[in-house]
């Protein structure tokens, strides 16, 4: 989807004009309802599609080849509908896997790259290109448009990592007490001017399982739910997560579930 | 019954038993799966970091799932272990600078841990904006506690209200056991003399907070 880089500005525009007088506004339902309808009209976010194409089907890694052999749960290079099912458990890594995660499984056994290196660049600094597994994940969700989340529990190993994600929703630690239900389980919250999704709210629950990968406003880059979570860690005031760890990905699958049945809509756009 | 049903049924019990009968773990060996991915799925720049994963005995009951409620016997544990927490500053002043505490409360920054380091600062923001309603008028504040505009007026500033404000802060949790309010002293984020400058800023009648 081509763009000029002025039409690009235009819209960083309006969304900071609307950002700076979100304090003028704060009685409405939500103040940043203009700016956030302007961009999920026209979301940056979208650049990121094509360059996620690109680098899939491109020859790369130590191995120069494509990620079309990647199986992503229905069938090698089959993309329609996977990220809607995903986590899942796959049987070659013996694990329960996110689309991060697997994304990652595949540029390493199929491409040859370096996990650390992978790992090391995985999440972009703001106002960058982004990375290389951003654009990626962003593309191969972007198939799922349209569709329901439908992540469905068969394996033990999926059993096991839903109650530990939902056991690690719930995990006070650390020097604010903090679990991820202390913030998102009650209705109309917020911190600061920063609205905060509710688990117990359907319609909460579903928009935060088909929304990710999101472009960032406040961070000129697209973001993904591997990101997501580690930055939530970092508020907390607790250690960093591990990128694609088995902490993340039973969060993942715990909100996934708890999801189910939301339309998928990529990129979404987060303030 | 007919044979063939019978048949059916002895060659599917094999292959329910082959197939594991995959379902939920219960309680206990959830907790094993999990703890053993926060033992492992975490990075920080020292050991000593590392140990913020680790929960007390209080956090371990306040992290019951799905808004399950505590028993009488756990609650008054948390109260118990939330009481004895409490330690007073040095100089027994429960009052200090309304100014400090003012700053205090709205500075949300402090021992964060990014790309293998720890955000060092003098002291720690007391984060309080995040969540409260503070002075009347300002609109960048959160709703997760309370409000607290005109804590002082409706209160007053007794010595009473002063220990009772102090201790809230320093661990809610001896009040309302396993509240959201994090025990700002017992986790050692704010020290009793900064908990003081907010005890200040909440109660002392030439404090914003409590302006009309």
């Amino acid at each position: 989807m081509p763009k000029t880089g002025g039409g690009l500005a235009v819209i960083l525009l309006a969304f900071l004009a609307a950002w700076s007088t979100a304090p003028l506004l704060a009685q409405s339902d939500d103040p940043l309802a203009v700016g956030r309808k302007m961009l999920a009209e026209d979301n940056p976010g979208e650049l990121w599609i094509e360059r996620g194409k690109a680098l899939f089907y491109e020859k790369r890694g130590p191995k120069g080849v494509s990620l079309e052999q990647c199986d992503f749960g229905l069938g090698p290079g089959k993309l329609e509908g996977a990220a809607a099912r995903l986590p899942r458990y796959f049987s070659d890594a013996d694990r329960v896997l996110d689309l991060e995660s697997r994304l990652l499984h595949c540029m390493v056994v199929l491409q040859g790259f370096n996990r650390d290196d992978v790992v090391k660049r995985a999440i972009s600094r703001p106002a960058s290109d982004g990375s290389d597994i951003e654009a990626l994940a962003l593309y191969i969700t972007s198939r799922s448009n349209g569709m329901k989340v439908n992540v469905s529990l068969t394996h033990q190993k999926e059993y096991d990592t839903f109650k530990a994600g939902e056991y690690l929703f719930h995990r006070r630690a650390g020097q604010t007490d903090f679990a991820c239900v202390q913030c998102h389980g009650e209705a109309n919250k917020r911190i600061r001017l920063q609205d905060l999704w509710n688990i117990n709210d359907p319609k909460h629950i579903g928009e935060v399982a088909s929304t990710w990968p999101a472009y960032r406003g406040a961070h000129f880059v697209v973001r993904t739910m591997q990101w997501r979570l580690y930055d939530c860690f970092w508020q907390m005031r607790l250690p960093e997560l591990k990128y694609a760890s088995d902490t993340s990905i039973a969060l993942a699958t715990y909100l996934q579930v708890r999801g189910n049945g939301a339309v998928i809509q990529v990129p979404g756009f987060k303030r | 019954m007919t044979r063939a049903g019978l048949v059916w049924i002895l060659m599917g019990i094999p292959a329910l038993i082959a197939a594991g009968c995959a379902t939920y773990p219960d309680p206990a060996a959830t907790r094993g799966i999990a703890e053993k991915m926060v033992g492992e799925d975490f990075t920080a720049p020292s050991p000593g970091l590392l140990k913020r994963l680790e929960q007390d005995k209080a956090q371990q009951l306040c992290s019951k799932i799905g808004g399950a409620t505590l028993t009488q016997e756990e609650a008054a544990e948390v109260v118990k272990l939330s009481r004895a927490s409490i330690q007073y500053p040095a100089s027994g002043r429960l009052s200090g600078d309304w100014k400090i505490g003012n700053k205090l409360a709205h500075d949300g920054a402090g021992d964060r841990i990014q790309g293998g380091r720890l955000e060092k600062r003098k002291e720690n923001g007391g984060l309080c904006q995040n969540c409260h309603a503070l002075a009347p008028g300002e609109i960048n504040v959160g709703n997760v506690g309370p409000s607290l505009t005109g804590y002082g007026r409706q209160r007053g500033n007794s010595e009473a209200i002063a220990k009772l404000t102090y201790e809230r802060i320093y661990n809610g949790w001896a009040y309302v056991p396993c509240s959201n309010m994090p025990r700002l002293g017992a986790t050692h984020h704010l020290t009793p003399e900064q908990i003081a400058h907010l005890v200040a800023y909440l109660i002392d009648p030439a404090s914003p907070i409590n302006s009309r």
